[in-house]
């Protein structure tokens, strides 16, 4: 079998996305689910009710008041945002203690994830009325392609470490030596996660966003591109991929985004992430 | 010996001759590290940004995510533990970029020519530095020797 086939087949192993995080994807679809549907899902499901509680309770969410049951937290936030709190909460009971391929520890991991969300959704103001939806969890998990490429990329580190660091980007380099990078992989785990399409398409497109398909929405991928450079050119979570990332000269000019408001952003943006990595940080430790 | 370590956008100074300073993934972001072998002090800052125009307020309540604000900081904490600007020994490591053809996204490029305008004007000598490239490092400075070493792309070296 060939390392990409290998690959391929080893997205279909990944554990289930939990089937009341899945349920709330579906749920965003319907415009007439209100608190009460959502109550229904969350609650037979003691670790996610404690997980979306914890995580709901951050200033970044609320900054006014914390929410103390599932009901208070869907009224306060609304159907997307307990979605995207729950994807997070549900996401991180997934995730190993470290991964090899990339060098990373869980805990940098998050920290990546988390920065990524935060700068994505931030950035996204700084584009007024064009901000697409649910930036903040397919910033979160445009790398979730990682969990599954980690041991093969491991496998290969030499090789594609070399590429990377005479001034390939990382991505890129993983697609010469395994035949797959960890965009494509993520974009295929999302799909069968039944996540919802910004999501896979951040994953996909996140290092190559001036490459998507017309239709896709580009503001969304650039948008996860800019904030992923960013977060890896500040070291949040860095890898051992360094700073061999490409940036895509197009993307700061069509988001209209001049570097000094990148700047703001991440300003304005660190205490948040580090904030929100820390209660994810507890809610790893319930779910362990 | 006790590990201090300094965040982003953080600086710590130590007068204790045990202490390892220790920052780390400086991506664009710089450290500038200062060592008194006289008094046997030691002092850090790991700065994120190059100017605090661009978010004044942040920079009242966190002085050293910025080089305009911070680098003086950590100077004039090293002047309260009884150091004297003549003996200090100054380095700087990070400042490190992307892969960025066109320039666009040169925040480390930036930290960098702000710290050096910043060194002339004030007269401050760099006696060492490694900055730029595509690298994230990881900086340690040993307070009681004024020892610096930088960890980058699986290799530590002195500084």
């Amino acid at each position: 079998m060939s390392a990409t086939a290998e690959i391929l087949a080893q997205v279909n192993r990944l554990p289930a996305f939990p089937t009341s995080a899945a349920r709330l994807a579906e749920l965003l679809h319907d415009d007439r689910a209100g608190a009460a549907e959502v109550e229904k899902v969350i609650r037979p499901d003691p670790a996610l009710t404690a997980n979306l509680l914890r995580m709901a309770c951050a200033p970044y969410f609320s900054p006014r008041s914390r929410p103390e049951t599932v009901r208070q937290a869907v009224t306060l936030l609304g159907v997307k945002r307990t979605f995207e709190i729950a994807t997070g909460a549900a996401l991180s009971s997934l995730i190993p203690a470290r991964l090899p391929g990339y060098d990373l520890e869980a805990r940098s991991f998050w920290l990546h994830c988390v920065a990524v969300a935060v700068f994505s959704e931030r950035l996204g103001r700084e584009t007024g009325n064009r901000s697409p939806d649910l930036l903040f969890t397919a910033g979160l998990l445009h790398d979730v392609g990682k969990l599954v490429i980690s041991t093969f990329v491991f496998r290969q580190a030499r090789a594609i470490l070399l590429k990377s660091r005479l001034g390939m980007d990382f991505a890129a380099a993983e697609r010469e030596v395994l035949g797959v990078d960890h965009a494509e992989i993520g974009a295929q785990v999302a799909e069968i996660w039944k996540l919802p399409e910004p999501v896979v398409l951040a994953a996909r497109w996140h290092h190559r966003p001036m490459q998507a398909p017309a239709e896709v929405d580009r503001t969304l991928v650039s948008l996860v591109h800019l904030a992923d450079a960013l977060a890896i050119s500040l070291g949040l979570g860095c890898d051992a991929g360094e700073l061999a990332r490409a940036i895509d000269p197009e993307v700061l000019g069509s988001l209209g985004i001049r570097v000094r408001r990148m700047e703001f952003v991440a300003s304005e943006g660190l205490d948040a992430v580090h904030e929100l990595a820390a209660a994810l940080g507890e809610v790893r430790e319930v779910a362990k | 010996m006790s590990t201090v370590t300094i965040e982003i956008s953080d600086l710590k100074v130590s007068s204790k001759s045990d202490d390892l300073l220790i920052t780390y993934a400086l991506g664009s972001c710089i450290a500038v590290i200062v060592h008194d072998p006289v008094r046997k002090v030691g002092g850090m800052i790991h700065y994120m940004l190059p100017l605090s125009e661009i978010a004044p307020e942040k920079a009242i309540d966190r002085p050293a995510m910025f080089a305009d604000t911070g680098i003086p900081e950590l100077f004039r904490s090293m002047y309260g533990m009884g150091c004297d600007k003549k003996n200090l020994v100054v380095k700087v490591a990070g400042g490190g970029a992307l892969y960025d053809d066109k320039g666009l996204f040169n925040i480390g490029k930036r930290n960098y020519t702000v710290l050096r305008k910043m060194f002339w004007k004030a007269g401050v000598i760099i006696a060492s530095e490694d900055v730029g490239g595509a690298k994230s490092r990881t900086a340690r400075l040993w307070v009681g020797d004024g020892r610096c070493t930088i960890a980058c792309q699986g290799e530590e070296v002195e500084l």
